[in-house]
């Protein structure tokens, strides 16, 4: 423990191992109820995969079936307004399944039932080219994940005021051979959490993947961040995908409105 | 390495940052945007206006106050941090007549709240404010003024700026647009101001709010209507100009 120079305590590191181990020796025995605890939360924090209309769950293996050729992620929510108004908008994608998951964080008990506000993810697949989607590693696939971060997270010389945010950067595998629609991200940005794990996963594997991240200054869902996504339409990945895009720009609209969240704080 | 130095306002890091003075510039991000024009004879000031939740008083959701007659700031960022700066700007100016005589010059108002928000920079127990302001108006020798304050406490004036939201977006717009023909007419230049906001603003006209103040006369808040004639009018320039490009390139 330490004293910083405003009065607050805090945990210094130590590298000489914790002081107090004697003590902590005695509180680490567990009883057979902590085990049996343990097992149980264990068991909850399984990710489960179900239909949401019928709400069953879905075998892996089900999903293992749907061939597929491009496989398109987005996390967080402008990424998603991006590709439902202006992908699956276009076409009819039908919902498969969806993959939800809880642990001892989550607000909500409920394991089956999905609430708006829980991690959770919707497969879907284009009924007229059913070989868009799939959930593992096939041949001749390709990945592209799209993701957004706040500016402020972005390492850079130049002062963040004069960055033209929103700005996208790209992060590809080495098997990935088409041309990217922006700039790589440079040193020494990294990415982090579900797109690195996606990422990493297809370069190990050896799959073409790429990472479309969008750093804006605002992280709710915001038009101007969502239509920074846009040049991503005129990749391989996405052409064909896309109709109409007057109507794509209609429905973010609504999309925007609907989800809107009242906040008085800021003017 | 940034934690270490941004808990206290009166610590600079050791690259001379104060961390406390970005961030507030980060909350004034939050806020929509504002952008304010000096025209010849005219100062415009332009805002687009936040959604109110349906239930709400839309009256008392406004970013654009009157400090005097002749003075009126809009502002982006923390409402409740705004309300405070604005009540003693109003009280400063009221002071400042019944003692010099004199209605306050708008560079001496702009000066009072800077120098307000550079004390909240430099107090232990305090933040800064969250806000950036622009101030508009016309001093007793009828010359136009727009100033912009930011949360360090530094002022500048300008010839048109925007603060909030997408401020970089629509200034780079105004530079591009902002020409001593564009502002000479007054209605140009409430156009312009319109045209700034349209580039940024979600929904169109009816989320933009304008307030002008021309020579010795005071403060004009236009009405939803207003703003969609001039919308309106501001969309038949844009086909008409788009007919013309595409005759040209026949």
């Amino acid at each position: 423990m330490a004293a910083t120079f405003f009065g607050e305590v805090v945990k210094a590191p130590c590298r000489a191992g914790t002081e107090d181990e004697d003590e902590e020796e005695e509180g680490r025995r567990e009883t057979p109820e902590d085990r049996e605890v343990r097992r149980q939360l264990a068991r909850k924090r399984e990710v489960r995969l179900l239909r949401r209309q019928t709400k069953t769950s879905l075998e892996v293996s089900l999903l293992e079936k749907y061939p597929c050729s491009k496989f398109i992620i987005a996390i967080g929510n402008n990424a998603v307004a991006f590709l439902s108004s202006f992908v699956t908008n276009s076409g009819v994608w039908e919902e498969v399944g969806c993959a939800k998951l809880w642990n001892e964080w989550c607000r909500t008990t409920d394991t089956i039932h999905l609430s708006p506000t829980e991690a959770f993810c919707v497969f879907y697949h284009l009924k007229s080219n059913p070989s868009v989607f799939g959930s593992c590693p096939r041949k001749n696939m390709q990945i592209t994940i799209l993701t957004s971060r706040h500016v402020t997270e972005y390492k850079t010389s130049e002062s963040t005021g004069s960055l033209p945010s929103p700005f996208l950067k790209a992060l590809k595998t080495q098997n990935f051979r088409d041309p990217v629609c922006c700039s790589l991200l440079e040193q020494p940005n990294i990415v982090h959490d579900l797109p690195a794990a996606v990422l990493s996963y297809c370069q190990v594997w050896k799959i073409p993947a790429v990472l479309y991240l969008c750093y804006t200054d605002v992280m709710k869902l915001d038009l101007i961040t969502v239509e920074a996504f846009k040049p991503i339409l005129s990749s391989r990945t996405f052409k064909g995908l896309v109709k109409n895009i007057p109507q794509s720009t209609e429905m973010l609209k609504k999309l925007m409105t609907t989800n809107e969240i009242q906040s008085n704080i800021y003017t | 390495m940034a934690s270490r130095y941004d808990r206290a306002i009166t610590v600079f890091s050791p690259d001379g940052h104060l961390f406390q003075v970005e961030y507030a510039q980060e909350a004034v991000k939050k806020g929509s945007t504002a952008v304010g024009i000096r025209g010849t004879n005219i100062v415009v000031l332009g805002v687009e206006k936040k959604s109110v939740a349906k239930l709400q008083d839309e009256r008392t959701v406004r970013k654009i106050c009157a400090l005097d007659d002749h003075v009126c700031m809009a502002f982006a960022g923390l409402t409740a941090d705004a309300r405070v700066v604005i009540n003693r700007a109003r009280v400063e100016c009221q002071s400042h007549k019944l003692t010099v005589e004199d209605p306050v010059t708008v560079e001496y108002i702009t000066r009072f709240i800077a120098t307000l928000k550079q004390k909240y920079t430099q107090s232990n127990g305090r933040r800064p404010f969250g806000i950036s302001a622009l101030i508009v108006g016309f001093d007793d020798d009828g010359i136009p003024r727009l100033y912009q304050t930011d949360p360090s406490g530094t002022y500048h004036a300008w010839k048109a700026n925007a603060i909030g939201r997408s401020a970089k977006t629509v200034r780079e717009f105004l530079e591009k647009n902002y020409t001593e023909d564009a502002i000479a007419d007054d209605d140009e230049a409430i156009k312009l101001a319109i045209r700034a906001l349209l580039e940024v603003v979600q929904s169109g006209g009816k989320n933009i709010e304008l307030a002008i103040i021309r020579r010795n006369q005071p403060l004009k808040m236009f009405s939803a209507k207003e703003i969609e004639l001039q919308v309106t009018e501001i969309e038949k320039e844009k086909e008409e100009a788009e007919k013309k490009k595409s005759k040209k390139s026949i």
